[in-house]
């Protein structure tokens, strides 16, 4: 009895792993995301994660959702802290300041190796590379079109959407007259409302600060009269929007929330937006039916807003090899497909719908940020338009207080070049 | 008597009863301190050290985005927020939303008191349902105000215009004019229930003889909620009033909610500010700067308001 009592013991002991190898304990991957549980993107990714964990029994996927806004705030303060998640969504916005915080992962090494890199496209690789350095991985692209409720240019008689400012607003004061209903909308606050000034300097020629010999940054406006005079009509187009009628004056308080909502309402004719768009269509299908997707509107030299939001990989994370392996997992053509068949940052994952190939052919014409901390320098945009829109100042005087406060803002950051 | 009390054995009797009290207070006095010890702690772990964090960063170039700006600052902090073109006005809103929302909502809360003070029938309900607006969370509240008063389809602006009130909707949260006024609404609405809860109860404890003698002495009801309701509940009032003073001038949450300080930063007030600082400009060291001096402003509210009673308490033990 004694021998039989010692020889479960030991068989219990072998089965429990003595004399055996141990099993590893799963590797836990703190994911942090910004999705509306309930649009389709976020149902797929929530699949495909499910699916992946399957396949990988040895990593878990620690998903935790918090809003765009609460997440930049919960990011900075947690990277500041130590207690860093190993990988986030984000705005392209934040490389500059993640990327000068040091706290994202060079991922140059890994991707140079990955067979899929050549399906991204280049520009995409180049936004996200700073010195050389592969800071973030894409995720998808928000490239910004025309959307037009094409039933309204109808009854005004225009035929096709506008391709210039000029052309713009003369077609929104036509569809006022014709339907009593504004031609157009502008997010005049809010973290949109920079997205879209941004695209409209470019429209004419000017970009916010541009890298200087010494690798650092500086806004040249001042120096440049062109450039002066052409940032100047950015802000008086802002002003003839609101003047000549073309935009509801409540725009100038507008953010993307009332932007999007009017527009999926049919409240207001054209707009420039995304491809998210596609999902007014089943909240208001009767009113969206009648959408078309152009190039926005330019003065200068076509341009549209190019973002591309990316995946960060944070340096404190644990795992680096299982975070890479699941962010180029999220970057695979299968996941894209499930996911971002639309606006997918891969060139063989895109669909012939205007919501997909209607925006992604404008890809060539994008603009980015540049690489820089942007709290500030946002900010201070949004203020140009509150000065343009709300307090009626010149065009130039908002011009030049822009160009002093973002050179202001790149000292603040030690960003600023001959500082 | 004496030399019996003196005697060697009483002396000792007393220095062993010295040393017991002794002992004693020691054993109190560690008991005491084991006591106190968790929520020392706690004071010196979430309180003094954020704050001593705060005094020192002041001083300090911190930036959450750059590990590289670092050193002593001296009044550097202090100089960017005085030379901020933001910091005046910002300063003049705290005062203006602080003034608004804290008379308004007394003046709601003691209207509202006396009302539930009347014997109506199911004053009990109504007393329940006052309470309502105090109970809903800021967040909650903010958002449901701000979707009321959106222009084009909230409820509010149709209701207004339906009923002829007004030609046609107006965007409340949107005008450079109004942003912080109606903001000061909403908070008001939020908050005034504590008043009226507080001030319910302090009305309900005023002698009712005193009142009956004042009304035999032909003392109208205004003379008398003048003369003798409103001095029963100073005490209430200055104590609600002076929380609330500094409540609300801190305030961030409900602000941050409805306008984020805008539209063009008509309704960003010093707590506004000192979160731009901190997470637009990443600059710890402007922002723990502004922190310290709104802290000032507010010990300055608390001494102004210490040395009221004080001098009040006096006069009243005087007469």
């Amino acid at each position: 009895m004694k021998r039989l009592t010692i020889g479960l013991a030991a068989a219990a002991l072998a089965v429990c792993g003595f004399g055996a190898p141990a099993l590893a304990d799963p590797v836990t991957l703190h994911f942090w995301v910004a999705w509306s549980p309930q649009q389709a993107d976020a149902v797929g990714a929530k699949k495909e994660i499910a699916a992946y964990e399957q396949a990988h029994p040895d990593v878990k996927i620690d998903v935790q959702n918090i809003t765009y806004d609460a997440l930049h705030d919960k990011l900075l303060t947690a990277l500041a802290g130590g207690d860093a998640p190993d990988l986030s969504w984000g705005l392209p916005e934040w490389l500059g300041e993640l990327s000068r915080m040091g706290a994202l992962r060079d991922m140059t090494e890994e991707a140079k190796t990955w067979p899929d890199r050549s399906a991204i496209y280049p520009n995409v690789i180049d936004a996200l590379t700073i010195d050389g350095h592969l800071l973030a991985m894409p995720h998808y692209l928000g490239i910004r079109a025309l959307l037009v409720h094409e039933d309204m240019l109808k009854a005004a008689g225009v035929a096709s959407p506008p391709k210039t400012w000029d052309e713009l607003i003369a077609d929104s004061q036509a569809i006022k007259q014709k339907t009593g209903k504004f031609g157009f909308g502008i997010a005049g606050t809010g973290v949109r409302s920079p997205q879209e000034l941004i695209m409209y300097l470019a429209q004419n020629g000017v970009s916010l600060a541009e890298r200087q010999p010494d690798g650092k940054y500086r806004n040249t406006w001042l120096d440049d009269k062109a450039k002066l005079a052409n940032a100047t009509d950015v802000f008086a187009f802002y002003k003839n929007l609101l003047d000549k009628g073309v935009i509801n004056p409540d725009g100038a308080s507008w953010g993307w929330e009332e932007e999007d909502t009017n527009f999926g309402l049919g409240q207001y004719a054209m707009v420039i937006d995304g491809a998210w768009m596609e999902s007014r269509e089943t909240q208001n299908p009767e009113a969206m039916k009648d959408v078309t997707i152009s190039a926005p509107p330019y003065k200068e030299k076509p341009a549209t807003f190019f973002e591309i939001n990316p995946f960060y990989v944070y340096k404190a994370g644990k795992h680096p090899k299982e975070t890479w392996d699941f962010v180029a997992f999220m970057n695979g053509k299968e996941f894209q497909e499930a996911v971002h068949p639309n606006n997918s940052p891969r060139s063989d994952v895109t669909t012939d719908s205007k919501w997909g190939r209607g925006f992604t052919v404008l890809a060539p014409t994008g603009v980015v940020f540049p690489p820089v901390p942007l709290g500030a320098v946002t900010r201070d945009m949004i203020e140009t338009l509150g000065q343009t829109l709300l307090k009626n100042e010149e065009p130039e005087a908002v011009a030049r207080w822009l160009a002093a406060s973002i050179n202001k803002d790149l000292k603040q950051a030690g960003e600023l070049s001959g500082n | 008597m004496k030399a019996l009390v003196d005697t060697p054995v009483a002396t000792r009797l007393e220095a062993a009863a010295r040393r017991d009290r002794g002992a004693r207070r020691a054993a109190l006095g560690k008991a005491a301190a084991v006591c106190v010890a968790p929520a020392a702690v706690f004071l010196l772990v979430l309180i003094a050290y954020p704050l001593s964090r705060v005094f020192w960063s002041a001083f300090h170039y911190v930036n959450l985005t750059n590990p590289t700006v670092s050193g002593f600052a001296r009044l550097d902090n202090f100089t960017t927020v005085f030379e901020d073109e933001h910091f005046w006005p910002s300063l003049w809103r705290t005062c203006e939303w602080t003034v608004v929302s804290v008379v308004g909502e007394y003046a709601l809360g003691l209207a509202s008191a006396v009302a539930l003070a009347q014997p109506i029938r199911a004053r009990s309900v109504f007393r329940a349902i006052v309470i309502i607006p105090w109970v809903i969370p800021i967040v909650v509240a903010g958002l449901n105000w701000t979707w009321m008063l959106t222009p084009d389809y909230g409820v509010l602006n149709i209701w207004m215009v339906k009923l002829g009130l007004m030609a046609k909707p107006y965007y409340w949260l949107g005008n450079l004019n109004s942003a912080l006024l109606t903001v000061s609404f909403v908070n008001i609405w939020r908050s005034f229930p504590f008043y009226t809860i507080s001030l319910l109860a302090a009305l309900l404890s005023v002698p009712r003889e005193i009142l009956e003698s004042a009304a035999m002495d032909a003392a109208g009801p205004i003379r008398r909620f003048v003369y003798i309701t409103m001095p029963e509940l100073k005490i209430v009032s200055l104590t609600l009033i002076f929380i609330h003073v500094i409540w609300t001038a801190i305030n961030f949450d409900f602000i941050w909610v409805m306008t984020q300080g805008g539209p063009y930063n008509a309704s960003e007030t010093l707590p506004i500010m000192i979160y731009r600082y901190a997470m637009e400009d990443f600059d710890v060291g402007a922002a723990s700067a502004l922190a310290m001096m709104t802290m000032g402003f507010m010990l300055a509210v608390f001494f102004i308001y210490w040395y009221g009673a004080r001098s009040s308490s006096r006069e009243s033990a005087t007469w």
